[in-house]
Order: C-alpha cells, then sequence, then structure tokens
C-alpha cells in the first residue's frame, strides 16, 4: 500500500477504509494536504471545506468502529463539479449570477453518492454555467492543468479534470453536453465515462441542455468509473428522463476479457487532420488492443460534420432558453464569451431547432446501423493535446467559435446522438501533455465500453500516471 | 437552408424578447452560421410523420450486432 493515501485509486481507497487498514481521516487529511499544495497552482477548488470534511471523516470512522458501514463508499472524501446542488451549500454553477444561490435540495446523483458513505471535501470549479470547453472562467480564474501550469484542463467539468489528476479527491462528477467530461479526461490525462442520455438521473443539476446534458464521473481508472456509474445509475422519480431499466453490474464488466471483441476506426473525420503525436497514440492504442485479442476494423460512418450541426443548433436554442429570463434582466453579470455564446441561440428558428431534433432518431439508427459489425468505435477524443491558457483564452473575438469547435470537433456528434463514450489515458506527447482516446458505445451498452477499457488499463500505466509538483 | 443574416437574426432576437444590436447581430451570423451550412442537407427533408420521440425508441432498441 501506498504511504500516501490520496494516492490510491477510488475503489482501493474505499477497500481500504472498510478494512480499518486506512481511516476516513487520514484519507481526507491526505487529500486535503495535496490540496494545500497544489490548489495555489491550479485553481481547481471553488469551496475547500477542510474543517467540516474532518469532522464527517472522523464521524464515519466512529460509525465504522461501532460496525455501522454506511455503504460502498464509506469515508471516501471527494469534491464534485460546483453544478450539482446539495441542500443548503452554496452552488455557484462558475457563474457571477449564483455566486451566493443556495440550494434547497440535493441532485439524485450526489445523494445517491452520500448514501454510499461519501465524505464532502468541497466543490470544484468549472466553466460559466457549464459553457465553455477550454477551463476559463472570467469570474474565478483560469483552472490549471497538474500535468503543464500554462496548459488549459478543458471544460467544463476544468476543476474535475485538474483535482482528479493532481489527486486533490479520488473521483469527481462532472457533466458532459458537448464533451465537459472526455475532454478534461483527455487533457488532463484520467479517466472520464460519458453516459447515454437517460442513464443517470438528472435531477438537481444544473441544466444546460435538456436533451443533451449527461451526468458522469472522472476518476483515476475504469474501475473506478465503474464503481461509480453502478452506485448513480437507474431509475429516478424526480427524472422521468432516467430510464427503467435495470442496472447492470458495471464493475463486473470490468473483469471480462476482451478477446474477439470487434472494434471500429473511423475511416474519416475522427482521423483527420490529427495532431502527428495525437495520430501515433491513436495507433499505439490499437496495437494494444489487438495484442489483447481484440480485432481492429475499419468503419464508415454518417456524416459526422451534420451531427456536430444539429448538436450545435440543439445546444444553442436550449441553453438560450434556460437563460432567457437572466439574459434580459442580467447580461452584464455573464462574462462576455458566456453571453455570446448564449445570444447564439437566439438566431435559430423554432422550425429549425425542432428539425434538429427530429433528425435525432434517424440519424441514431443510421450510426447504429453503421457500427453493426463492431463492439465499439475508438477515435480521438481531441485532435491535439492541451493548448496554452493563453493561447485559447480568445475572449469574445470573433475566431471564438472556430476555436471552440476545434476543441469540440470529436465530441459534439457523440452528444447529439446521445451515446456513451468513455475517454481513457492513451499516451503523452514529447511535452509530457496527456492524450486519450474515446471508446464509443451503443446506447445504454455502458458495459462493453468499460470492460475494453478495464482490459486496456490492465496492460498500460497511462492512468497511474502522476504529476509532479513543479 | 441558408445562414440567417444579421437583419434576420436582429428580427429574430427582438420577437424572442431578447434584442441586439447591430454589431451583436453580425457576430452570431458568423459565429452560428457554420451550424446553419451544417445542417443545410438535412433540413426541409424530413418525412411528415417523423417525430422528435423517435429518438427515445430507437434508443431503446436493442440493436444487435
Amino acid at each position: 500500500m501506498t504511504t500516501e493515501p490520496a494516492l490510491m485509486s477510488l475503489t482501493s481507497v474505499a477497500q481500504a477504509i472498510a478494512q480499518k487498514q486506512v481511516s476516513s481521516r487520514e484519507a481526507t487529511q491526505s487529500c486535503l494536504d495535496r490540496t494545500a499544495q497544489w490548489q495555489p497552482r491550479l485553481n481547481a477548488f471553488m469551496a475547500i471545506e477542510a474543517e467540516a470534511a474532518l469532522a464527517a471523516a472522523d464521524a464515519a470512522d466512529a460509525d465504522l468502529a461501532k460496525g455501522n458501514n454506511r455503504g460502498t463508499l464509506h469515508g471516501v472524501p471527494l469534491a464534485h463539479k460546483d453544478m450539482y446542488y446539495e441542500a443548503g451549500k452554496v452552488v455557484t454553477c462558475g457563474s457571477r449570477i449564483r455566486r451566493d444561490f443556495v440550494a434547497t435540495t440535493t441532485s439524485t446523483a450526489l445523494q445517491r453518492l452520500k448514501d454510499a458513505g461519501t465524505v464532502r471535501l468541497g466543490s470544484l470549479q468549472m466553466a460559466e454555467f457549464a459553457y465553455g470547453p477550454t477551463g476559463h472562467n472570467a469570474h474565478y480564474g483560469p483552472v490549471h492543468n497538474p500535468w503543464g501550469l500554462d496548459h488549459i484542463t478543458g471544460g467544463s467539468s476544468s476543476g474535475s479534470g485538474s483535482a482528479v489528476a493532481a489527486r486533490l479527491t479520488f473521483a469527481a462528477l462532472g457533466s458532459d453536453t458537448g464533451g465537459s467530461i472526455r475532454m478534461p479526461a483527455h487533457f488532463c490525462g484520467v479517466t472520464g465515462l460519458k453516459t447515454t442520455v437517460g442513464r443517470i438521473s438528472r435531477a438537481g443539476a444544473m441544466p444546460l441542455s435538456q436533451s443533451l446534458d449527461t451526468v458522469g464521473p472522472l476518476a483515476r481508472s475504469v474501475e473506478d468509473c465503474a464503481l461509480l456509474l453502478g452506485l448513480m445509475a437507474g431509475a429516478d422519480p424526480d427524472d422521468p428522463t432516467a430510464v427503467t431499466g435495470p442496472v447492470p453490474d458495471y464493475s463486473v464488466a470490468t473483469t471480462g476479457s476482451i478477446k474477439d471483441l470487434t472494434i471500429g476506426v473511423p475511416t474519416a473525420f475522427y482521423v483527420d487532420d490529427l495532431d502527428s503525436e495525437v495520430a501515433a497514440i491513436l495507433d499505439a492504442t490499437m496495437a494494444v488492443l489487438k495484442r489483447e485479442g481484440v480485432n481492429v476494423v475499419q468503419v464508415e460512418l454518417p456524416d459526422q460534420r451534420q451531427l456536430s450541426a444539429a448538436c450545435q443548433l440543439v445546444l444553442a436554442v436550449e441553453a438560450a432558453a434556460f437563460h432567457k429570463r437572466w439574459l434580459i434582466e442580467r447580461p452584464q453579470d455573464y462574462s462576455p464569451q458566456v453571453l455570446m455564446r448564449l445570444q447564439n441561440g437566439l438566431a435559430i428558428p423554432g422550425v429549425t431547432y425542432l428539425e434538429a431534433m427530429r433528425w435525432r432518431g434517424p440519424a441514431l439508427a443510421a450510426h447504429l446501423a453503421a457500427v453493426a459489425g463492431v463492439d465499439a468505435v475508438i477515435a480521438p477524443v481531441a485532435p491535439v493535446a492541451a493548448p496554452t491558457i493563453a493561447e485559447s483564452d480568445v475572449g469574445n473575438s470573433p475566431d471564438a467559435e472556430a476555436v471552440i469547435q476545434r476543441l469540440t470537433r470529436f465530441t459534439r456528434p457523440i452528444n447529439y446522438l446521445g451515446l456513451p463514450s468513455l475517454a481513457i489515458p492513451s499516451g503523452f506527447t514529447r511535452s509530457g501533455l496527456p492524450v486519450a482516446m474515446q471508446l464509443i458505445g451503443r446506447s445504454f451498452d455502458e458495459a462493453t465500453l468499460l470492460r475494453i477499457g478495464a482490459a486496456f488499463q490492465r496492460v498500460t500505466d497511462f492512468h497511474d500516471q502522476v504529476p509532479k509538483l513543479a | 437552408m441558408t445562414r440567417p443574416t444579421p437583419k434576420e437574426i436582429s428580427a429574430i432576437a427582438a420577437v424572442a424578447g431578447v434584442p441586439v444590436n447591430a454589431e451583436v447581430a453580425t457576430r452570431i451570423a458568423n459565429s452560428i452560421g457554420p451550424a446553419f451550412e451544417g445542417f443545410a442537407a438535412i433540413a426541409g427533408t424530413l418525412p411528415f410523420d417523423l417525430e422528435p420521440a423517435a429518438f427515445v425508441v430507437v434508443q431503446a432498441g436493442k440493436a444487435s450486432k
């Protein structure tokens, strides 16, 4: 066992606490110690609740001493993207508008993790209203990448990616509407799971786009993501869009063999205009999977640019509708870039929006037909590793949308189709920046992605690399 | 389907209850224009009976390998 509990995986620390090899206080103090070192450099936390966290950890230890184990994550300290409502807590959503907003309810996803016994460390930074892919935040400052402090984390789950990578929290909730879990996972070198639309309840999570929003974890391994998904997934009377079917045993799925599975690599779009190092890492990832017995074949997908365009139309309109009241009453309280992006939704006629929504079914059917011969599709999360904070600080310039389009190019089509996608650390550039590949599955088939991802992580150690404090 | 002009955007935004000035309308036109162009091949081609709920139906179907 490592001497620093914060360096353990979520699964390992949960087991160690349950077996009284590590106390919740030790695990919590270890995370807080690392946070004290890293936070001034990363700006990953929105709020650090050290005193309350240690008190909760002591209570967890006392419960365990009395034989009262609250659940799978008894005493495990976690922090999450600051958009998950917790009754009595300020939830800023990364915004000035909600700087003092105190939630009166607790989100279902968060409650299910609390019911499993977690301890709250605080809350994590994010893009303003989750509407930005870089990690910049005009109100609270940019979040920095622990692998290169001058580089972006990706967004919108910027604090989640940064904090998990630096081992300040064992895992964190993110949200993914256009790539907001997978991009921080890619840029920060952690594992991130974008779930199928409907897999996890969104009740009590700040909305951005009701058709596209998904809840999911960023963690240190596929095994950890599987554990969290199993705890959060399932029906919820507070969110009728959460599907009612049985929840598979995702942790068991991670133990399965991948021999004779077939993975498709797209013939176009996801392999076009890649940075050479990203392209080489894609090839190396496929070589590892082949060695593990996977068949890799080429797949011809429908036009992904049309999917991306439809995603933009849906997202822009739904975000503008959610924000309309504040667009009228408090436009000055948005950062210029987020205001600009919200205003985009005003320009789209209702008929166009509904056409984009009506096409979703046929588009998904066409995709499923195209991938009928494979178990998953592999693609880069982004064509490049993390750009610098300075070069991607586009503000409200006319080039802003072009920069955003490039970063989100490989993620948006998946959001439009509502599919699950697992981002797995797959290598590093020569300059030491992480690169991830995404495994894209069928609707509600997260289990196959977790199975492939876990097998990959059993024979690679990219996910175990820990950034060093400069 | 073509991208909306700044003049059209001004009108749509005003009807939506969030009027924008000419400069913002121009910026929006440049920003959202590519999405209109990307979706142009689909717009106006969908069959009459297709509902948005078709997505949920396809999603819930068991797609076999």
